[in-house]
């Protein structure tokens, strides 16, 4: 029989691997258990179309948290990210288009196309939420205050989060603590007139969330977004060569510092005795016998799928089995033949086209495309956000040829007719359709078309619902309460099993902080353990 | 300027807020003038013949978030007050012949009885429903001294924001543990999502999530909305939780109730005086200006009307600072609900469930489903009245024969979603339409109802803000949306009744802890401002 591991860490997605590097780092030697037989999760290239490299799940980094690429040193492992500057492409209905840029002040300039009132507002916005940020970001990185409970480490970072609260000012305070229950479609409203642009800062409170524009709460998810990107147009991190070289260098880090990844290798269940992980057993069978389970898989199959429901307390199963985690987000993938012309661009554009594309011109265009998903429906109409990373990344296609990756919303998990393998396409010939109203020449460009709804995303990889970030982002299943309020800190009522994927804080994208908080966490215990 | 012009406190507004601040306020020794504007006292909890022997209870229609300290320190009941019961909510719906499984869902005070009919439709949903109003208990226990305590502000560090903070902290660390997950979902949550967590039949969830949106621009989707379910679930009367009632004589005789108590205590009470403006001198206030031209002068100037109106309304602006005129501006209003009276001759007859039974005593909800009432709500988001509209009926002369003539019934309609802001053409146009639309919905589950009509008064958000003040038509003086709620309500650092405006209060429905007929924040105002008297 072999040796009692320390800790096995199941999933390699970006979390995991930033888990592992930590544990690593403090000496120990956590086997990282991954189900595919690529590292990386959701952030992975592969090859769609012969010549044609995308990143086919995410797209772009949240960014990652800056102490997170220091500490494993991802540079030397060969990350490289690119921040294209235009950030955001918006085109409008029939008008001109709106241009972001990573400077304020040129921004500006595009939006007095609109609005000169907006266009002064901007720079004001953007220093607002710069100080926002500047509260709330060293929050993202810690452990939520358990609320249950509060035991004197908590008390510290009410404090603390008070204390730089206050330090904000009442008027910035008092911001804060209206703008997280608002909707962020009045959010936008209170700031800016004109509709591109209150639809563009509105994307950012309903992107990846079963929430619309006009959904109370969506202020709070533009919040935490801004807390790691405080950047009002938010433009995208791209990783060179794609999302898949971000998961090789935390894997190389990982391996580095001590840990040991087997791909290929599919937990079926994690073992427990006594309410106490004492291991998992693979696929076929192999139990490996470990101290402590570290899972990066989502709440709900932690607990309910690999643990299993018999394990837990009735009660806190079933508050599992309400944890809400219907994806709304689908995935389309194109190889172009050549650049699509977007008209809105005058026929120009190839570096306007570097950063976000934005499809979404109007808040009601925005609330439309979500009510349908309401009713287990998606719009003909959906909400885009597309990005051309072939033009700052040519390694990506052939020469000339290009890689187009669009998210897609809403595209609800629960269909109310079949099932999304019979309206796969449909979907994505609305999102085609969709690009083509403001980009005619594109259907003709397209070589190949890969399609990924929420029900592949749960079936490719292994995510309850499909649901992107691991569960939804609403007020309730945020911070001490991301996934259940008294369980926010990485641990779970079955001793020596944690959770450190999307589906704990801060959980709203790839920035590694949930990762990184777990592996903080998990040490603390550890260490007890040894004393 | 005659003595006899001058006054301790003004009250601007003679609704029940108004009413309940002056009665506080005289109580306390002072010298106190009420001035409303209408010909007639209790801004939106009144009663008006408006058609000859028909009586309604214009606007608000039921009670039960009256605060009972209020009623005790009022002696309310002396003064003529009387509630009598309202049983049960009757929800028909449109799928399943009568008789069948379905047809309609009627739930009742009597336990038993509901739980047998909600086993109707599911024996879960009946277990879970005895639990569900356990839980609920509990949580309006816990929210409760909330409504009786004005809300501190974290902009100022302070002893008695500590003092506040700390005891709400106890309070919550004190509840078991699964009251406290209700507790922090109530406040965070859609009212759909947290009734799915212990229903499965959709018009059991449909109805009660009605409560979640009531006078909000929101939908039972829209995160935020459980707390106001929370928020009617803390009526009270006669100590029992979760009871609605009606008052005798109409919603008026609450009114006239708390004005008699106001007199008794020595407040004089001056109905049709309109205010033209507020004077403010040394940014103090100093008195009122009617629109007459008669001045009267005060060291207090309470208002009970709502911000946006007190103080851009009522005000020159450079009275006050920029940024709090800001604020004021953002307060969102966004009424999203109307009103329709109805004469009857005779008593609607349910297709699902005929005759005149006891279903006819309780309120009638027009809920049938979910998806519903969320699409009622998608209609009012693109400035559109609501199709099919969410509907809630009262027929009060069934229990109070005094407000109709003998045999004849007054029925009294609150329909959502009615946004103030249409996108196409305005409500003096299409309020007939309305009207229209809400019978022809009602006359799809009572179709005798279009025979029985002899009057009807359509009440547009216009009409709510025209006729009774309410800015936008909101009922509440202002959305009960999470951003404008305890310390954010009406707007951030200005939740303890207080304004900018040395001797200027806040004490009607847009503060803390808002609408309803609850008489909070008048009485929560006058303590406030006792408390800089003595200061």
């Amino acid at each position: 029989m072999p040796p009692t591991r320390d800790v096995i860490i199941i999933g390699a997605g970006h979390n995991a691997l930033v888990t592992a590097f930590y544990l690593g780092r403090a000496g120990l030697h956590p086997l990282v258990l991954e189900r595919r037989e690529v590292v990386g999760g959701a952030a992975v290239t592969e090859e769609f179309h012969p010549g044609f490299w995308s990143s086919i799940y995410a797209h772009a980094a949240a960014p990652l948290a800056a102490n997170i690429v220091r500490d494993m040193r991802l540079a030397s492992h060969g990350l490289e990210i690119i921040r294209p500057d235009p950030a955001l492409f918006a085109p409008s209905n029939d008008g001109p288009a709106l241009l972001l840029y990573r400077d304020v002040t040129r921004s500006a300039q595009s939006i007095s196309q609109f609005s000169q009132r907006d266009a002064e507002r901007y720079s004001e916005f953007a220093r607002v939420l710069a100080r926002l940020a500047g509260v709330l970001q060293p929050l993202m990185l810690k452990t939520p205050p358990t609320l249950r409970n509060p035991h004197a480490g908590d008390l510290w970072t009410l404090l603390g989060a008070g204390r730089a609260l206050r330090g904000l000012g009442s008027k910035d305070m008092f911001r804060l603590l209206r703008w997280g229950p608002m909707a962020v479609a009045d959010l936008a409203a209170e700031w800016f007139e004109s509709e591109p642009l209150r639809a563009v800062i509105a994307s950012r409170g309903i992107f990846g969330a079963a929430l619309g524009p006009w959904s109370a709460g969506s202020g709070a998810l533009l919040l935490l977004r801004a807390a790691f990107d405080p950047e009002p147009a938010s433009g995208v991190s791209f990783v060179r060569g794609g999302m898949g070289k971000l998961a090789a260098s935390m894997a190389q880090a990982a391996t580095q510092a001590g840990a040991e990844i087997r791909t290929s290798a599919e937990v079926a269940a994690i073992n427990t005795r006594n309410s106490t992980a004492t291991g998992v057993t693979l696929a076929w069978g192999e139990d490996i016998a470990a101290k402590a389970v570290i899972s990066c898989a989502d709440p709900r199959r932690t607990l309910l799928g690999l643990v299993g429901p018999a394990q837990l307390e009735p009660d806190f199963a079933a508050r599992v089995r309400n944890y809400r985690s219907n994806g709304v987000l689908a995935k389309v993938n194109l190889a172009l033949a050549g650049l699509p012309t977007f008209t809105a661009l005058g026929g120009q554009g190839g570096t306007a086209l570097a950063g976000r594309i934005h499809i979404g011109p109007e808040i009601d265009y925005l609330e439309r495309a979500f009510d349908a998903s309401k009713y287990g429906e998606f719009s003909a109409e959906p909400y885009l956000e597309a990005v051309i990373p072939s033009l700052s990344d040519p390694d990506l296609a052939p020469p000339g040829q290009h890689v187009m990756s669009i998210y897609a919303q809403f595209a609800p998990y629960k269909l109310r007719d079949p099932d999304w393998h019979q309206k796969r396409e449909s979907l994505g010939d609305a999102v085609v359709q969709t690009l083509a109203r403001h980009a005619p020449d594109l259907p003709g460009l397209i070589l190949h078309r890969q399609v990924i709804t929420p029900l592949d995303l749960e079936e490719q990889l292994g995510i309850t619902g499909g649901h992107i970030f691991h569960g939804e982002l609403a007020l309730d299943q945020l911070f001490s309460l991301r996934p259940l309020l008294g369980w926010a800190a990485y641990r779970t009522p079955i001793q020596g099993l944690y959770l450190c994927g999307c589906g704990t804080h801060p959980g709203v994208g790839l920035t590694g902080a949930s990762g990184a908080s777990a592996a903080r966490e998990f040490l603390k215990d550890w260490k007890k353990r040894k004393a | 300027m005659s003595s006899n012009s001058r006054y301790d406190a003004i009250v601007i507004g003679g609704g029940h807020n108004g009413l309940v601040h002056a009665a506080y306020l005289a109580r306390a020794g002072k010298k106190v003038l009420v001035l409303e504007r209408r010909h007639v006292l209790g801004g939106a909890a009144v009663t008006e013949e408006v058609f000859p022997g028909f009586k309604f209870s214009v606007c608000s229609y039921v009670v039960s978030l009256l605060r009972p300290e209020i009623i005790r320190d009022l002696d309310l009941p002396r003064h003529g007050l009387e509630i009598l019961p309202l049983d049960g909510t009757f929800t028909p719906t449109p799928e399943g012949p009568c008789g069948s499984k379905g047809g309609y869902l009627w739930r009742v005070n009597d336990h038993a009885k509901t739980r047998r009919e909600i086993a109707r439709h599911s024996p879960l949903d009946a277990e879970s429903y005895e639990e569900y109003g356990k839980a609920m208990a509990e949580q309006a226990k816990f929210v409760k001294p909330i409504l009786g305590m004005t809300p501190p502000d974290p902009g100022r560090l302070s002893l008695d924001a500590l003092r506040k903070v700390t005891f709400l902290g106890r309070r919550f660390r004190d509840l078991p543990e699964p009251d406290q997950y209700n507790q922090v979902q109530l406040m965070t949550m859609s009212a759909v999502d947290f009734l799915d967590q212990w229903f499965e039949t959709d018009v059991l969830k449909a109805t009660m999530s009605a409560s979640g949106i009531i006078g909000t621009f929101l939908g039972v989707r829209s995160p935020g909305t459980a707390y106001v379910l929370l928020h009617h679930y803390m009526g009270e009367i006669d100590g029992a939780f979760r009871s609605w009632g009606f008052s005798r004589g109409g919603t008026g005789a609450i009114s006239n109730a708390i004005a008699a108590a106001a007199r008794e205590a020595g407040a004089e009470i001056r109905t049709q005086s309109p205010i033209a403006r507020i004077i403010v001198k040394n940014r103090r206030a100093a008195g009122v200006a009617l629109e007459n031209g008669d001045e009267f002068e005060a060291r207090v100037v309470s208002s009970s009307v709502d911000p946006r109106r007190t103080f851009i309304g009522l005000m020159e602006p450079n009275h006050l600072p920029d940024d709090f005129v800001e604020q004021v501006r953002q307060y969102k209003f966004r009424g999203s609900s109307g009103k329709v009276n109805l004469a009857l001759d005779a008593l609607p007859d349910f297709t699902c469930l005929p005759g005149p039974g006891a279903h006819l005593r309780g309120a009638i909800s027009i809920s049938p489903s979910i998806d519903y009432m969320e699409r009622a709500y998608d209609d009012a988001k693109y400035g559109r009245f609501s199709r099919r509209p969410y509907i809630d009926c009262v027929i009060p002369s069934l229990t109070d024969p005094s407000v109709a003539p003998p045999g004849k019934h007054v029925m009294s309609c609150f329909v959502q979603y009615a946004p103030y802001h249409l996108k196409e053409g305005t409500w003096d146009e299409q309020r007939e339409t309305f009207g229209d639309t809400v019978i022809d919905t009602l006359a799809e589950y009572a179709p005798n109802l279009k025979n029985i009509i002899l009057n009807r008064q359509v009440l547009t958000p216009l009409d709510l803000e025209r006729e009774f003040g309410l800015t936008e038509g909101n009922i509440f003086q202002g959305e009960l949306s999470l951003e404008q709620l305890f310390f954010l309500r009406p707007v951030p650092g200005w939740a303890q009744y207080r304004t900018p405006i040395r001797g200027l209060y806040l004490c009607g429905s847009a503060a803390h802890p808002g609408g309803g007929i609850m008489g909070a924040p008048g009485r929560l105002a006058a303590l406030e401002a006792l408390k800089d008297w003595k200061g």
